[in-house]
């Protein structure tokens, strides 16, 4: 199956799932970080509450980021080895 | 399926792009200009939705901004009503009832939202009208990108991202309006000295809203959203669905004028592929349900049209549900419209009470970290605690605070004046709590503090209660 070509994943559906599946999650992430630490009297960060937020927003994107463009890459489909290959063949 | 690929052909695609697509490559979609009943009903939403979306910023309710988020201190005014952190349950619900009433309506009538309220239909749908206003209707735009660059494709695609463009910018300073003031924002944009992040985010949404109403479009619907994963979950043969009568159609073909085309054998459906060429979604409603359909009921209208030309009968596309499409009844009124309208309204009533009861007041007690108690030259215990008011009302009101639970217990403020606090203040008042030794029977003892407004002491909403510990020395 994985070999049809009509079932290879769009590159736009890829480049969506990884950008946006993190967006979602970051969003909730930083909704719940902010909720319970305020950054001025909390993390007693100097800049404006709003920077703040911005920044911890990006920055939990760029992990759920870099996550999910680890899914993406464990996930594709590995090379078909058959069980007769040796090991030494490889 | 050959016909479908004859289609193809006669819209003049080239077969590469055809074969392409078996690569998942994206085909660019033209959707053709369509009116009808759900054109309509499409341009009467897009002018509310997008009219409450420009236009609420604007708003001032009780001398503020009437819809304001107001991220920095932490409160969401909505209308006359103000938010807290305390009342993000409020919010909480707010969002789940959304939810329910999506479900309750998908169940209902499929996907309504889809082709009708989502944001990335609406901006997508205004989009598309600036896009044809400069580059004409489909086969206009078809030949215009077919045709190699010249100075009129370069005026007109440039015309076409410039007016994109300005409307994603304002639609992006309009986002960030409902965060933070948006007259202040204006005038702090128009003269470059708005903040870092504010500036950002008007960017940010605005190239969000370029790329997705612009480029992306169809995409978003197919590869990001969540709901056209799951909507199937929430159909069954009574949701109204939007469906190509097979039956009567099929064999489709071209006929000519005044043929008795029953006897040659042929069904309702003329092939003239209008219906394809109106889909936003680029998809043949023919091939039966699928799952990039939107249900904007452009491919309804055309193909009403159509059948209006050569005097069939409306409705070879038509809303109905697979129950009658089977052949059988339909009923509306079943189990899960009444399960998810049942939750729905009581969701709703029990937000709305305990919205109207909610507390006005919010008290906190902290003790001083420093020492645990002192003794008084008179002998005897004193405990310091910081008293946290807030008033959460609309309105300002002077607050007393008493404390009970030992006997004799005095209450000692250092302040003199009047505790008042106007709508929205936050005020710490230290308070020092001074008991008799012979008094205490533990090491700890539980006290508890009252706020009360002075000028309404007997509203239940004005008052509040709070526990702290009163500690003293191990006597005995
Ligand atoms: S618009 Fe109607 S008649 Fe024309 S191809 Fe589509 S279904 Fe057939
Ligand atoms: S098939 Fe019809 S209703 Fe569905 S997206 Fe296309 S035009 Fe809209």
């Amino acid at each position: 199956m994985p070999s049809s070509p009509a079932l290879t994943v769009p590159k736009a559906q890829k480049i969506m799932a990884v950008l946006w599946s993190s967006f979602l999650v970051s969003s909730l992430a930083s909704i719940l970080f902010f909720f319970t630490f305020d950054p001025q009297t909390a993390l007693h960060l100097d800049i404006s509450k709003m920077a703040a937020y911005s920044i911890g927003f990006f920055l939990f994107w760029l992990t759920t980021g870099l996550s999910s463009l680890l899914t993406l890459y464990f996930s594709t489909p590995l090379p078909q080895v058959s069980s007769s290959t040796h090991i030494d063949e490889l | 399926m050959k016909s479908s690929e004859e289609n193809h052909t006669t819209q003049s695609i080239p077969l590469e792009t055809v074969q392409e697509s078996l690569y998942a490559k994206r085909e660019k979609i033209y959707p053709r200009q369509v009116l009808g009943l759900f054109s309509r009903l499409r341009i009467t939403s897009v002018f509310t939705l997008l009219g409450i979306y420009y236009i609420f910023p604007w708003l001032t309710w009780d001398g503020r901004q009437a819809v304001l988020l107001d991220l920095p201190a932490r409160k969401f005014y909505i209308f006359g009503l103000t938010f807290w952190p305390q009342d993000m349950i409020f919010l909480a619900f707010l969002l789940i009832m959304a939810g329910l009433t999506l479900f309750f309506f998908t169940a209902l009538a499929g996907r309504l939202w889809c082709g009708f309220a989502c944001p990335q239909t609406v901006w997508t749908e205004v989009f598309l009208w600036m896009e044809r206003w400069v580059e004409g209707d489909r086969p206009q735009q078809m030949k215009l990108d077919k045709a190699p660059m010249s100075a009129r494709k370069f005026r007109l695609k440039a015309t076409k991202h410039a007016i994109w463009i300005f409307f994603a910018a304002y639609t992006g300073l309009t986002f960030v309006g409902f965060f933070s003031p948006i007259r202040e924002l204006c005038v702090n944009l128009w003269h470059f000295n708005a903040s870092t992040t504010e500036t950002f985010w008007v960017f940010f949404y605005g190239f969000a809203t370029y790329g997705n109403a612009g480029w992306l479009r169809e995409q978003i619907c197919i590869y990001m959203c969540p709901y056209a994963r799951f909507q199937s979950a929430m159909f069954d043969k009574d949701t109204m669905v939007l469906a190509y009568d097979t039956q009567r159609g099929e064999p489709r073909g071209s006929r000519k004028r005044g043929e008795d085309y029953k006897t040659a054998g042929l069904g309702d459906c003329v092939n003239c592929t209008m219906c394809v060429q109106v889909c936003p979604t680029g998809i043949d409603i023919r091939n039966g349900l699928q799952y990039q359909c939107i249900s904007c009921s452009a491919c309804i209208d055309i193909c009403d049209e159509v059948m209006d030309k050569v005097g069939y009968p409306r409705g070879l596309i038509r809303y109905t549900t697979q129950n009658i499409l089977e052949g059988g009844h339909t009923h509306v009124f079943r189990l899960r419209i009444f399960i998810y309208g049942f939750l729905l309204l009581s969701l709703f009533l029990g937000w709305m009470y305990a919205i109207s009861q909610r507390s006005l007041v919010e008290l906190d007690v902290m003790r001083d970290r420093n020492s645990l108690f002192k003794e008084t030259e008179t002998g005897f215990i004193e405990n310091v605690y910081v008293v946290k008011l807030m008033n959460l009302d609309e309105h300002a009101h002077s607050f007393q605070i008493t404390a009970k639970g030992i006997d004799g217990l005095q209450l000692e403020l250092n302040q003199t004046s009047e505790l008042k606090l106007v709508s929205g203040e936050i005020l710490d008042v230290p308070v020092r709590l001074i008991a008799d030794p012979k008094q205490l029977k533990q090491r700890s003892t539980d006290v508890s503090f009252q706020m009360q407004a002075t000028d309404a002491p007997t509203n239940p909403k004005l008052t509040t209660v709070e526990q702290a510990r009163f500690l003293g020395p191990i006597t005995r």
